[in-house]
């Protein structure tokens, strides 16, 4: 039983294998060269601005929304 | 200049609810799966076993499955708008009290029952049924998209935490995980719609459909085995043909999922970098063969065929890592099995959506993803005590991998031509050519 919980413990999702980790912070250790505060502030950064970048296309898009509202066409 | 006009079309909105349920998949689903990388500072401040904080995680895993079929039920009945953003807000503020954690029980009721319980409300099944309802034409795409970046946020978030874990204290990096969550928040808010109706619009972002054509987009078109209440679907073949291949999805993957490393170092004698290094190389071509399997659906039609063909080519896959006894092997496996891994739940949920209907989707998706819950639990179970009994991985892995074969019949006798929505009116010429 012990064995068992552990194994899901380990594997809580694919990505989460401790092997598969220790080597993905390997490479990205050799990629960035940087601490680990450089690494944190770089993929938060990017993790972040991720649904900024989705906010701003929206805005960018509201003269298109609101030409398209205007004719009798659909959003394509 | 009135043509120029025309073809600047502003982005469907529904790709906006596909990129919020992108993120929420994303946030929520990494920061649940980063939990084995706080298990060492965990276990070392508070003299934890092993075993103890196992029983957290496995609770988490069980309550997480067993939940599903009811976060459906909820999302039938009060939306999925409401739905999501409860969870994402409970999931959120959950794990960040995880930093409060003073004892294994506290732990175990904050992770294994309030976070694994509200994420299952945020979870694939039930992003996908919501963008079922967005999506007609393009469905299998945009539910693969959906699917395919979960993968990817595993790949992300899990080596973040490690680094936050490194620069800071578990604690805090338990606070940074939960504002992760928690900045999913507006964009759900601002994009997470219900239907397109609701803003004038038309499922793909299609116009307005012709009332003149007969038998046309005019006409509402239902599938003959469209479920008002989940409970309809259980009297119909194809919940069971479904269902039951979801449950051998669960029983292959999940059983690879904890054993392929142990596998690869033990019976074919690689280092543990070389084997994870492989296991990377088949979750990322997972996201391929996500993508690949949505658009193909979408173009060419006939979704239980390339169910079937999946399972019927991590079938061979099985047997190429049962059979060919090398490095090589592995690759081959990895290259074959890659494709397959989050290809059959695109597929089933499109073809779920297709079959059913839309108005208990949530509830019947939550079912069968119960069932692959279930598959995978039972597989290693299976596998670990097959390995105890045996000393190698060959029968376990042979076992589930046969039933693969039946997976795949199971898959292709389906009558989606007969029972989806697909071909009761002529939504897609393309469509049609391919069950």
């Amino acid at each position: 039983m012990a064995a068992f919980l552990s194994f899901i413990l380990a594997h809580q999702g694919d990505a989460a294998d401790p092997e598969l980790i220790h080597w993905i912070k390997e490479r990205l250790d050799q990629l960035f060269g940087l601490g680990p505060w450089a690494v944190v502030v770089v993929m938060g950064l990017i993790i972040v601005s991720t649904p900024l970048f989705v906010v701003v296309v929206y805005l960018l898009q509201a003269k298109r929304r609101s030409a398209a509202e205007a004719s009798p066409d659909q959003e394509g | 200049m009135q043509s120029t006009e025309k073809t600047k079309k502003p982005i469907y909105h529904g790709w906006y609810v596909c990129a919020a349920a992108v993120f929420i998949g994303f946030a929520a689903v990494g920061a649940r799966n980063s939990f084995g990388v706080f298990v060492v500072p965990m276990s070392e401040e508070f003299g934890w076993s092993r075993f103890t904080i196992s029983v957290a995680a496995a609770l988490g895993v069980l309550v997480n499955g067993v939940s599903q079929p009811f976060m459906g039920r909820i999302f039938d009945h009060t939306g999925g708008r409401k739905l999501m953003l409860f969870s994402l807000l409970v999931v959120g503020c959950a794990t960040a009290m995880l930093a409060l954690t003073f004892h294994i029980l506290y732990l175990a009721f904050m992770f294994g029952i309030v976070v694994s319980m509200a994420q299952a409300g945020s979870a694939n099944t039930n992003t996908s049924a919501l963008l079922s309802r967005w999506f007609k034409r393009r469905r299998a795409t945009a539910i693969s998209i959906n699917s395919a970046t979960i993968s990817l946020g595993g790949m992300v978030m899990v080596p973040f935490s490690m680094y936050l874990l490194q620069a800071t204290t578990w604690r805090i990096a338990w606070i940074g995980l939960g504002m992760i969550v928690l900045s999913a928040l507006p964009l759900a808010y601002l994009f997470l719609h219900e239907r397109p109706e609701q803003r004038g619009l038309y499922p793909d972002g299609d116009p307005a459909p012709s009332k003149d054509i007969p038998n046309g987009r005019g006409r509402p078109a239902t599938g003959p085995l469209e479920a008002e209440r989940w409970q309809d679907s259980f009297r119909t073949a194809p919940i069971w043909q479904m269902a039951g291949s979801y449950f051998v999805c669960g029983t292959t993957t999940f059983v690879l999922s904890v054993h392929f490393i142990p596998f690869a170092i033990e019976d074919r004698g690689i280092s543990g970098s070389s084997a994870a290094f492989i296991f990377g190389y088949m979750m990322f071509l997972n996201i391929f063969g996500a993508l690949g399997a949505g658009l193909l659906s979408d173009k060419l039609g006939g979704t239980k065929n390339w169910l079937a063909l999946a399972y019927f080519m991590r079938g061979i896959a099985y047997i190429v890592l049962l059979t060919v006894d090398s490095v090589a092997g592995l690759w081959i496996f990895a290259s074959i099995a890659g494709f397959s891994w989050v290809a059959t739940p695109v597929l089933t949920s499109s073809l779920t959506a297709d079959v059913y209907g839309l108005k208990a989707l949530g509830t019947i998706s939550g079912i069968t993803f119960m069932f692959h819950q279930f598959g995978g639990f039972g597989s290693v179970l299976l596998a670990g005590l097959l390995f105890d009994i045996t000393g190698s991985y060959t029968l376990p892995f042979a076992l589930v991998g046969a039933l693969l074969f039946p997976a795949a019949i199971s898959a292709f006798s389906i009558k989606e031509r007969k029972y989806s929505i697909r071909y009761q009116t002529p939504i897609s010429t393309a469509a049609a050519a391919g069950d």
